[in-house]
């Protein structure tokens, strides 16, 4: 299958191997949040390391037209918990590319408080000599 | 060939660069940041971290703490990357799943992070607290040299140390009365590592809505852990809001 790289502000690391890649700014977000210089400069500065395309405006509109240029099938992208970007992803009908968890944690999880998941994660992250009593 | 509407690549120089993001962004306030992006930078401060010092000085604000938080916030690294990279320490180790939990809370609650979790515990309603944040604190000219130079740093570098997060934000929603939500805005205006998630939730720890109390703090706390850079030249070091028990200023910010 012939894909096009999204690129978005949670996953400015080189994921998508020979795949021609976008990144747009995505001018709506900017006004809403009101991003100083110093956040786009830093983030611009990631994205000058990586090889894809840089560009602003519409995400979905210029994802869109990005793919239409490269003839492609699909588009991939990375998971992102931003509603904004996930709702994205869901009118670009991206295709998620799997990444390794930071800690595989299996069955539901009690996410009230941070000390009820750091007592499930903590062992699986720590070796157990290192472990608090 | 690059697309016409494609942004620029080259730059001859941090000067050019930042003159071209001015005339794409021309709302967007402020100068560049010291911190440079990218993965070079970022090699480079992983390469330059120990997690012992960070576990034996990271609450003294000259303590060495990663300064990873951007690169990670991006991901530009991964918290399994940082991980695998050190023996484990574990107060390092938990501080990367702290990161883990806001995401996956952000996961399930989405804009959700925006709304106060829980009750407040402070005495207080959500209508009590003001919905602005003052000039005075963003200006950094409220006469308390710590809390000025908090707004001053973030406002230059785009970064503060954890514990100057946590001070501000309870200065700001305790002992000045303003909505959580109106902070947080703020500082993701200008942190290189704002994300929702972590921010939100964090001014939500302090603030008490997501969180068993308020977090509070005292002169005592923050002389030791700024070793006295502050309190010594501060114009109210004489009249300081926070110099009392904690007893004293738990009755004062929350008397209901």
């Amino acid at each position: 299958m012939n894909s096009v790289a999204w690129v978005h502000d949670d996953a400015l690391r080189h994921w998508w191997g020979q795949a021609p890649a976008l990144y747009v700014f995505d001018d709506e977000k900017l006004r809403l949040e009101n991003w100083s210089l110093k956040r786009i400069g830093f983030l611009y500065e990631c994205l000058l390391e990586l090889p894809l395309e840089i560009r602003r405006g519409d995400p979905v509109t210029e994802m869109l037209e990005f793919q239409e240029a490269n003839q492609a099938d699909a588009v991939i992208t990375m998971d992102s918990p931003d509603p904004r970007l996930r709702e994205q992803m869901h009118r670009l009908a991206a295709q998620i590319v799997p990444q390794r968890q930071f800690v595989a944690l299996t069955g539901k999880l009690d996410l009230k408080r941070f000390s009820r998941f750091w007592a499930k994660a903590e062992r699986l992250l720590l070796p157990l000599d290192t472990l608090k009593k | 060939m690059a697309n016409a509407k494609a942004l620029r690549r080259d730059f001859e120089s941090r000067r050019q660069f930042a003159a071209y993001l001015r005339e794409q962004f021309p709302n967007a306030s402020g100068d560049l940041a010291s911190m440079p992006g990218g993965e070079q930078a970022a090699r480079t401060a992983l390469a330059r971290f120990s997690p012992a010092r960070y576990a034996a000085t990271r609450n003294y604000l000259s303590g060495s703490v990663s300064r990873l938080s951007p690169y990670l916030r991006h991901g530009v690294l991964t918290l399994r990357e940082v991980l695998e990279n050190f023996k484990p320490v574990y107060k390092f180790v938990q501080e990367l799943a702290w990161r883990d939990y806001w995401q996956r809370l952000y996961f399930e609650w989405g804009a959700g992070v925006w709304l106060d979790r829980e009750e407040w515990k402070t005495g207080f309603r959500a209508e009590d607290y003001s919905d602005e944040l003052p000039r005075d604190i963003t200006d950094g000219v409220t006469g308390l040299a710590c809390m000025d130079s908090f707004a001053k740093t973030l406002e230059r570098d785009g970064y503060l140390h954890n514990h100057a997060r946590m001070w501000f934000a309870s200065y700001v929603v305790h002992f000045r009365r303003i909505k959580w939500q109106a902070g947080a805005c703020w500082f993701l205006m200008h942190l290189l590592d704002g994300d929702p998630a972590s921010n939100n939730l964090s001014w939500q720890w302090v603030a008490s809505t997501f969180g068993g109390k308020p977090y509070i703090f005292n002169r005592e706390n923050l002389e030791r852990y700024t070793e006295g850079v502050y309190c010594a030249e501060c114009p109210s070091r004489n009249a300081c809001p926070f110099d009392k028990t904690y007893e004293q200023l738990s009755k004062e910010l929350f008397p209901l």
